[in-house]
């Protein structure tokens, strides 16, 4: 570090340098340690972008078409279940009812959102069954619709889209495990709740994060949005 | 530090016909410290490698989507027999034509199951947790390279497009008994891919 040189315009020249080089130094260290700061603190929390939802076609309780770019600008809350699941079947409608009574006192903030049923035994559950089975469950018509399709389509949808494994045994009945799944307005999977059934609170927690992610990412907002999914700031359980 | 602001504010006056922009351009290291030729490329070298491997790495893990163990899938190990559980009954489901998901558990000391067969071209999505220690798979030959902790499951997901056999191992050090001939080096299995006239028999036996 010692400077050679006699020369006092030399001398001070190279300082002069050093000052410069530290001054870029500092003002790339800025972003670096902001980007830091982020990725360790997680400031905003998203829920993961899991990949793209399946696109269908399909039928629903009145016999009308339900396709996915219906159900597009809107969040969606999927379950996968038949009308004839009883125990030991899990069934995952009584979580979607508690969804729905949420979704009632819950402030969307004029984001749509819709509530979609697919059974998975369309064999069995035509259109007309599927209508008795809403009414069952106390069914909001404009908010949740109850649709199926072809088995091979519904495979495709559910087995390849959604990930869910389901097989009819010899005697008819489906097996399979409960499975509650979050869409959002750009036909993004955001989450699969598939070990067991969520409580309703952590549903409510992921469409309230969905929510503000909608609200609030726009501008720069959206670039701190992304960095959050970039860095993984995942709301833990 | 107050001398040297005083200096370089002397500077441009001092500089007279050499203006100080200019005198910028003189290097450093040269007025202040001499370093061998060959050894200063050598350091721009291994400081410019540092920076590829770091960006490499960076760039890699984002893109493969690598992620470290976190919340977002956890498991308690205790509850992997569970009736719905699909650990309680490991091995390959078909979820849709020529797509697959595996369930694996690694324990001391084999693979749950240590046995696997694929039509080829089929798209596998992989999930592995432990019961009790550390593992790891290694699936030879694929992109498949994963830990296998207890009370995580990792998931990765592979495509066979060719036929064959795809040895498995477990590579994370995980014991074994004194004395008998068990333990991690026991602990293997075997994916077979097979061919797509095989498959055809398979599907339609």
């Amino acid at each position: 570090m010692s400077v050679t040189s006699t020369y006092p315009e030399q001398r001070s020249a190279g300082q002069n340098n050093r000052k410069l080089i530290l001054l870029w130094l500092g003002l790339l260290a800025i972003p670096l340690v902001a980007v830091i700061l982020f990725a360790v603190f997680q400031p905003v929390k998203v829920v993961p972008r899991i990949g793209l939802a399946p696109g269908f076609i399909f039928t629903d309780q009145n016999g009308a078409r339900l396709t996915n770019e219906d159900l597009r600008g809107k969040v969606v809350i999927y379950n996968f279940t038949t009308t004839s699941c009883t125990a030991p079947c899990v069934d995952s409608a009584p979580t979607m009812q508690g969804v729905q009574a949420l979704l009632a006192r819950l402030d969307t903030e004029g984001i749509p959102v819709k509530m979609v049923t697919i059974s998975l035994d369309p064999e069995r559950d035509a259109p007309q069954r599927l209508g008795e089975y809403a009414q069952r469950l106390g069914a909001d018509p404009a908010l949740w619709h109850f649709v199926t399709g072809a088995p091979e389509r519904l495979k495709q949808v559910v087995g390849g889209g959604f990930g869910l494994y389901y097989k009819q045994e010899d005697d008819g009945v489906f097996e399979f495990d409960p499975m509650i799944a979050l869409v959002d307005g750009n036909g993004i999977l955001r989450a699969q709740y598939k070990r067991g059934l969520p409580d309703v609170d952590f549903v409510a927690r992921d469409l309230g994060l969905i929510f503000d992610e909608v609200r609030n990412s726009t501008g720069a907002g959206g670039l701190v949005y992304e960095a959050a999914h970039l860095f993984a700031c995942y709301a833990t359980y | 530090m107050s001398d040297q602001t005083h200096e370089t504010e002397h500077s441009p006056k001092t500089g007279g016909h050499s203006v100080d922009p200019q005198l910028t351009d003189d290097p450093m290291q040269e007025a202040s410290l001499h370093v061998e030729k060959w050894e200063g490329i050598w350091i721009r070298v291994s400081v410019g490698m540092t920076v590829v491997f770091i960006a490499a790495i960076t760039l890699a893990a984002l893109s493969f989507g690598i992620s470290v163990p976190g919340a977002t899938a956890r498991i308690n190990p205790a509850t992997l027999n569970d009736p719905g559980s699909p650990f309680a009954t490991p091995g390959l489901r078909e979820l849709a034509p020529g797509k697959y998901e595996a369930y694996m558990v690694a324990q001391t000391w084999n693979f749950l199951p240590d046995k696997l067969e694929v039509p080829v071209g089929a798209e596998v999505t992989f999930y592995i947790t432990a019961r009790d220690v550390v593992h790891g798979i290694k699936i030879a030959g694929t992109n498949v390279n994963m830990m296998a902790l207890p009370g995580q499951v990792s998931t990765l997901r592979a495509t066979f497009d060719t036929p064959g056999t795809y040895n498995y191992i477990c590579h994370e050090y995980c014991g074994y008994v004194a004395g008998a001939p068990i333990g991690h080096h026991t602990m293997y299995g075997q994916i077979t891919v097979l061919p797509a006239d095989e498959t055809a028999q398979v599907t339609t036996e």
